[in-house]
């Protein structure tokens, strides 16, 4: 370790770290836009400016080695002084919109410009003007005006999602971050750079105007899109933020996703999938229990499917993918006992989506199948073999293997019509519920309920120990 | 003081560029006695001893730049930097057109210290006669055996590519230099990474100025030691001086350096225009601080000096600035072209010298304001020293310099909304 | 090893670089001449495809008058590097042009030296000569008025450029007999 000081106060790093890396490893803010631990360094916003003992010039911290004995100052008059000017630069052409930006509440140009910046702006030339919420594909939006040419989208396009597909054109005061014009914009990740941009340059076509973001509130959850089970943040509502007067629906979205780092996972990314979990999940869900088609109240439901299960010759279990280790572990310990289990892939790859690639995306588009397989072995249905009562665990889109069969369905979403389910069960769907999934690499990775479940809907690892019983 | 002439040594003929001229006035004379007689660090030492520093403006000592590269490295670059566009130098350009094959003997000589397979001579894309003189001798040279495999016999190969800019001042900055040359916008890269240690591909590479790289033949020819018995003690040789603006007799002159700044201006280039009276000096390009007459009185043209005068030699290009000059709308020219040319890589330079150059132009169009002075202090501040490279502080210290000697002229263009000068840049 | 269903023909890869490269095949643009490409390509060492972007953009130039953004993805495509890279070298560099210009370029220099000795009087001329406003193209498409900065003709000064000749020592004079001879 190098011990060096900063402001007075001893710091150890790690050698090959820079000033910055170590201050903020250490705890001390220094402030910083171009700076981003998982891209190139750029240097470019120089708003990180720190006093080195001994050297007559300011030097940026993002690229300064740490050296032994080093003394810093990051807040030294001159300093302030010189990331007052860098901040007044920044804001210079910078539209004065946070009343209807998006980023408004965790950008970092509001941020800096009112702990660090000046009061009163000396500028008397009117604001320049540049593309104003320019669509970029179908899911982004970029204000060249908002925009502080930090280059961390860039960098994200070109050395994580290698895409290339944004680049900063022009240049003085008219240089401005683009798309290319004769090509469709196309990135699996794109959405990552909506999180990165320290101003409210780059948005998300999908959330904008939704919400205000100090109305919402992330909830660690996990990704079901492939077995990589990034962790991710759903947002929410603040409970004391809640709707009344308007449709309490409102109080049970989930208005955006956004990437959890987790370096054992997914670092700080996660594909465009993940993005849209909340449009995946929005299809119509199972929130009555039914009994031949009819609705039924829960224990008549629970009941018939008892009956059902005992009363079998041959009863076999086809397990979700999606399942919880935890609802695994129940259900290895009580009905699989019973029963013949096999195992399968609720979802399979979907037409344009990217099957796999060499960063994130897994062909396998389930989050638990390796869960699934540490408990249970890897087992298909065999339709040949007999079983007069199947329970299917999870959604299901092909019941044709099953024909003959009498189903039981633990399922959040309603089956196709025309499915022939004898008794449904409502489960939780990933948001009403919390657990562990285990990734391809045979990380755990934890997720918490987002919302309460809804009335009538049942816990799978319950249901399936109650028909054991 | 004694005075030799590494460059204008021969009379300018139809002929004199081309490499049988060169030949016959010694030209690669220097090259066959380094690859004959000399290791690659004795020419290293050669040139450190003679006390050469870098003519494109920085000043720093040659020798001492080859010597930071790691010789055992797999992979050297050399690239020298052609792309003169310091308002107020044309040297590079005299020996493009009229004395390239000194170039190219130097950058060989100096491919030969640094152990360099391909060299790069980066050009300004606008040059035109200077291109087509640097193509020709370059062909000359390879069909000679200049150039190319086993130079002139000997076991030591190199390439000179020459390779065009696309109009860009920034670039003859090295390191956005060497982004131009990989293909980049030319950005100006953070130090660290010295160019030395990762340039050119992530390789150590030198970048060395077209009049630093053609002076090495004349100090290998005739030795350290001559070259350092002209110029100063601490600045050693000639260096070619231009000199524009408001003189009789503009031009290119070759100088030892030290040479005393007024004899330069009222003999060399005959004094000023219409024998008005002088009223500033711009001692090194653009980018240098102005100096008025009485700071010029005893001034002789070396690094040290100009310094302590408060402003910089740079490229040793002085500009002439005569009496009745309105100062408000050239300082105008200036930020203009400093806005137009500022990359748009880092924050303070981006937006700081195109402000910069709004107040100004609203000063100049007579709808300046209270407050414009200080504000363009402010930014001159918030720029220097703040910037990723040069050109950030290049851009700020004119209009500092105009702001601290002609204060009142701005001040009187604010009050009255006109110059006091009638808005004069000829005169 | 990367792959993707149907259309996202970049990820699409089961076993290799599909022939022809990574990105769709671009027709060749009018006016390109391929073989001087590969010519060019020769002069550099071989690991140093991206150093050509600006060479190969400035010898297409000469053939096409201007540049669009298809030309430069066609540059970058052949060379193999990110097409927004050549699409950034076209926008930044002052030289290379994205606009249609005129048979004659006419770039005056209107940097300090040229200034103090009456620049801005010779572009007035001009621009009352050919009727237009610096920046702009006479409507029989023959000239184009440009201003740029310095031209390291301080010494020679005041300086223009006509398309690559350089003309200097200017007077109104001198640059009437220059344009009556231009084609």
């Amino acid at each position: 370790m190098i011990n060096l000081t900063i402001d007075n106060k001893r710091i150890e790093a790690y050698p090959g770290e820079t000033v910055l890396q170590a201050a903020l490893r250490s705890g001390v803010d220094i402030p910083h836009f171009c700076y981003h631990p998982c891209l190139s360094l750029a240097g470019n916003c120089r708003v990180c400016l720190v006093k080195v003992d001994g050297r007559p010039k300011l030097m940026p911290s993002c690229n300064l080695p740490v050296a032994p004995d080093m003394q810093i100052e990051s807040e030294t008059e001159e300093v302030l002084a010189a990331r007052q000017a860098v901040l007044q630069f920044i804001t210079l052409n910078h539209p004065a919109d946070c009343g209807i930006c998006d980023k408004a509440g965790e950008c970092r140009v509001q941020d800096y410009h009112v702990k660090y910046g000046e009061g009163e702006g000396i500028s008397a030339e009117l604001k320049a003007h540049k593309p104003k919420l320019k669509p970029l594909g179908e899911r982004l939006l970029l204000d060249n005006e908002r925009c502080i040419l930090c280059s961390r989208c860039v960098r994200f396009t070109r050395e994580i999602s290698r895409s290339n597909m944004l680049g900063i054109v022009e240049r003085g005061s008219h240089a401005r971050v683009t798309a290319l014009e004769t090509r469709e914009f196309q990135d699996p990740y794109s959405d990552n750079v909506i999180g990165i941009c320290p101003s409210g340059a780059l948005s998300s076509r999908d959330f904008l105007y939704k919400s205000r973001v100090w109305y919402l509130e992330p909830v660690r959850s996990v990704c079901t899109g492939c077995a990589r089970c990034c962790s991710i943040q759903a947002w929410r509502r603040k409970k004391n933020w809640h709707v009344r007067s308007l449709s309490s629906e409102l109080n049970r979205t989930i208005y955006r996703i956004s990437p959890l780092e987790n370096p054992e996972v997914n670092g700080s990314w996660i594909c465009n999938k993940g993005f849209d979990l909340p449009k995946a999940m929005a299809r119509e869900r199972a929130l009555k229990p039914l009994v031949g088609g009819r609705e039924a109240t829960v224990s008549q439901a629970l009941q018939q499917a008892w009956q059902l299960v005992s009363a079998a010759s041959l009863p076999a279990v086809v397990v979700s993918a999606h399942a919880s280790n935890e609802e695994l572990d129940a259900f290895r310990d009580t009905l699989a006992l019973q029963v013949t289990v096999y195992t399968r892939e609720d979802c399979s790859v979907q037409a344009d989506e990217v099957v796999e690639d060499d960063f994130l995306i897994r062909p396998d588009k389930n989050p638990n199948g390796y869960g699934v397989h540490q408990r249970f072995e890897r087992h298909s249905f065999d339709p040949a073999a007999g079983h007069d009562v199947v329970v299917i665990w999870g959604e299901l889109q092909d019941y044709s293997p099953f024909a003959g069969c009498r189903l039981i369905q633990l399922t959040p979403f309603l089956p196709p019509a025309g499915a022939d389910v004898e008794v449904l069960i409502p489960i939780a769907p990933l948001f009403e519920r919390s657990g562990t999934f285990t990734n391809f690499e045979g990380k755990d990775n934890r997720f918490q309920a987002v919302f309460d479940r809804a009335p009538l809907v049942q816990d799978a690892a319950e249901v399936l120990r109650r028909l054991a019983a | 003081m004694k005075a030799a002439n590494v460059f204008f040594n021969f009379e300018i003929t139809g002929e004199s560029h081309t490499l049988d001229a060169y030949r016959n006035r010694g030209g690669y004379g220097a090259l066959q006695k380094a690859l004959c007689s000399l290791q690659p660090i004795d020419v290293q030492n050669e040139v450190t001893a003679s006390g050469l520093r870098g003519r494109g403006g920085a000043g720093f000592p040659t020798g001492m730049k080859w010597s930071f590269v790691d010789k055992m490295s797999p992979v050297v670059y050399l690239c020298c930097n052609a792309d003169e566009g310091e308002p107020g130098t044309f040297k590079d350009r005299w020996i493009f057109e009229h004395s390239p094959h000194q170039l190219i003997e130097g950058v060989l000589l100096a491919a030969y210290a640094l152990q360099v397979r391909h060299a790069f001579i980066y050009i300004r894309g606008e040059f035109d006669l200077s291109w087509r003189r640097l193509k020709e001798a370059l062909a000359e040279a390879r069909s000679a055996g200049l150039m190319g495999e086993h130079i002139l016999g000997s076991r030591f190969s190199c390439d000179i590519i020459a390779h065009r800019g696309g109009g860009a001042y920034v670039c003859g900055e090295e390191s956005s230099l060497i982004s131009s040359l990989e293909g980049f916008k030319g950005y100006p890269r953070n130090k660290p990474p010295f160019p030395a240690v990762k340039g050119l591909y992530q390789s150590p590479t030198v970048v060395n100025n077209v009049e630093t790289l053609s002076t090495v033949p004349w100090i290998i020819a005739h030795g350290a030691a001559a070259y350092k018995e002209m110029g100063t003690e601490k600045n050693s040789g000639t260096r070619l001086f231009g000199i524009s603006g408001h003189v009789r007799k503009p031009g290119l002159f070759e100088r030892p350096v030290g040479y005393p700044m007024k004899k330069f201006i009222y003999e060399d280039a005959g004094g000023i225009e219409g024998g008005k009276k002088l009223k500033a000096v711009i001692p090194g390009g653009s980018s240098t601080p102005l100096l008025l007459p009485e700071e010029i009185e005893n001034l002789t043209m070396d690094a040290e000096s100009v310094q302590a005068a408060g402003s910089m030699l740079g490229s040793g290009g002085t500009i002439v600035i005569a009496e009745g000059t309105c100062m408000v709308r050239l300082l105008h020219v200036l930020t203009r072209f400093y806005a137009h040319e500022s990359c748009g890589q880092c924050t303070p330079c981006r937006e700081g010298t195109s402000w910069m150059d709004k107040i100004v132009a609203r000063i100049a169009a007579g709808r300046g304001q209270s407050g414009d002075l200080d504000s363009l202090e402010r930014i001159t501040r918030g720029i220097m020293g703040n910037t990723v490279c040069a050109l950030g502080d290049a851009a700020a210290m004119p209009v500092a310099g105009f702001l601290r000697k002609f204060r009142h002229e701005f001040e009187f263009f604010i009050e009255h909304g006109c110059s006091m000068y009638g808005g004069r840049l000829e005169i | 090893m990367s792959c993707l269903k149907d259309k996202f023909d970049r990820y699409v890869n089961d076993g290799g670089v599909p022939e022809g490269g990574l990105a769709p095949a671009e027709p060749v643009p009018a006016g390109v001449d391929l073989d001087a490409f590969d010519a060019l390509r020769k002069t550099y060492p071989e690991q140093m495809a991206s150093s050509l972007v600006l060479p190969l953009l400035q010898t297409m130039q000469e053939a096409k008058g201007h540049l669009t953004e298809s030309d430069a993805v066609f540059v970058a495509d052949y060379l193999g590097v990110p097409a927004m890279q050549a699409v950034e070298v076209l926008s930044w560099y002052t030289m290379l042009y994205s606009e249609p210009v005129g048979r004659q370029v006419i770039k005056v220099c209107r940097n300090i030296a040229c200034s103090l000795l009456g620049a801005e009087r010779l572009i007035a001329h001009l621009e009352h000569k050919l009727g237009i406003k610096a920046g702009e193209t006479t409507a029989d498409g023959r000239f184009t008025l440009m201003l740029v900065e310095c031209l390291a003709s301080c010494g020679t000064a005041p300086a223009m450029q006509v398309n690559d000749t350089y003309h200097e020592c200017l007077t109104e004079e001198k640059i009437d007999r220059i344009l009556e001879e231009l084609p």
